[in-house]
């Protein structure tokens, strides 16, 4: 475990965002550069979850929407980000953390509250497709395009049946590449919790891709 | 090798972490554990490549960055970041431009309607933002609601009395109208004319 002394000697280097962070608590209308930095990271996420692009932009709006409201509230809690994820100092997540921001983290707090209320409140979108957006590849090889299309589908198809906790861990670490622990962080859970979770993602996948193509 | 063990969940993690970095270093080559199930190298390898991040419309961003400096510019004055639901239940004034668009009150500012607050409505903070012109501060016509529905429905009771007086006025000629006329006693205007006509000759003659 990481000792406090050694938590607070480097909380410069923890948040990445922190300069656009504390520009835009001075000043609101400095928001925009962290809107426009994450904007398609939030956008996917919602996207992914909710298979609908309208719904998605909804989603998206109102977690903008929050986080420009909750802005002056906001406080990067390094301490208390440390120690509820458990990292210990032989995991090599220590390296991780020079690159997390809490911002990120609390911004996809957010979009995942959002992103589950727009789901219990409207399920009518889980009918819409999206392999519009999978599987795409080059032009002139019609072949390799189906193929490709195919089994693009075939993976999201594997995604979407995966249990509520295991798909966004999914998404988060595949759309939004995010680390073990901002994944903690987010869904709130330990790491190995979270390694677990997606290592069970993963072998589910392979399962059902190994089932579809037999 | 198909447990959830956390032993195996490391080693999941650890190749997922080398496909990543390979991609963000374009390296062909992605270092392999042997331990590590095929099949769960190649559903990673698969959904690396298919869950691509999708970005949205250009249209919805700026629209949605708009909103935003509109919400940050309304933070800054110490109100929230949106408006009460029932000032946005009123909606946005959206007024015809008449032609004493020219006359429009001098004191009008910019990108506050002078009729928005006596109405009670909202002018949207994003035209003055986008510095789009403001309609509402140009004078409005009137108005008449349901004036579509009253018009079609006034429009259609005129056609069919004017269509009613001149059946009434032009009685068909054939033969069936004639006969019906005939055994129910009645003569048309022309009819009538004829027979007029006919009786002032017998008259003259006799």
């Amino acid at each position: 475990m990481l000792a406090k002394s050694e938590v607070g000697a480097r909380p410069a280097r923890l948040d990445r965002d922190r300069g656009l962070v504390e520009a835009a608590q001075r000043d609101p209308s400095r928001f925009d550069a962290l809107y426009r930095k994450y904007l398609a990271q939030v956008y996917s996420y919602a996207y992914y979850e909710l298979r609908d692009h309208h719904a998605a932009e909804d989603a998206t709006e109102r977690v903008f929407m929050q986080a420009l409201a909750g802005l002056p509230r906001f406080e990067e809690r390094v301490d208390e980000f440390i120690a509820s994820r458990g990292v210990t100092a032989t995991s090599g997540s220590a390296s991780d953390m020079a690159d997390i921001s809490t911002f990120r983290v609390w911004l996809f707090r957010i979009a995942r509250n959002v992103v589950a209320n727009e789901r219990r409140s409207d399920r009518r979108r889980l009918a819409a497709p999206l392999e519009d957006a999978l599987g795409l590849s080059a032009p002139d090889d019609v072949a390799e395009s189906v193929a490709a299309r195919e089994a693009g589908s075939a993976a999201w198809r594997a995604v979407a049946r995966l249990p509520e906790d295991r798909r966004r861990a999914v998404i988060l670490r595949f759309v939004d590449e995010m680390g073990t622990a901002e994944i903690a962080a987010v869904l709130g859970r330990s790491e190995g919790a979270v390694r677990v979770l997606l290592h069970r993602a993963l072998r589910s996948v392979a399962q059902d891709l190994r089932r579809q193509l037999s | 090798m198909l447990g959830g063990t956390p032993r195996d969940a490391r080693r999941t993690e650890r190749y997922l972490d080398g496909l990543m970095a390979a991609d963000e270093r374009r390296a062909a080559e992605i270092p392999v554990d042997t331990d590590i199930d095929p099949a769960i190298c190649l559903a990673t390898r698969q959904l690396r490549a298919d869950l691509v991040r999708v970005h949205p419309s250009f249209r919805f961003e700026e629209a949605l960055a708009a909103r935003l400096a509109a919400g940050a510019a309304r933070l800054q004055a110490g109100l929230p970041v949106r408006q009460p639901e029932a000032t946005a239940a009123a909606g946005i004034l959206a007024a015809f431009r008449g032609p004493g668009a020219a006359e429009a009150p001098s004191n009008v500012a910019a990108g506050q309607s002078a009729v928005a607050p006596a109405m009670g409505l909202s002018h949207s903070p994003a035209m003055s933002f986008r510095r789009l012109p403001d309609v509402a501060a140009h004078p409005r016509r009137p108005l008449i609601m349901g004036g579509v529905g009253v018009g079609v429905a006034s429009a259609a009771i005129s056609l069919g009395a004017v269509y009613v007086a001149w059946r009434h006025s032009h009685p068909t000629s054939g033969r069936m109208s004639r006969a019906v006329r005939a055994a129910h006693g009645r003569a048309s205007h022309s009819g009538r004319r004829r027979s007029g006509v006919i009786n002032e000759i017998l008259g003259v003659v006799s």
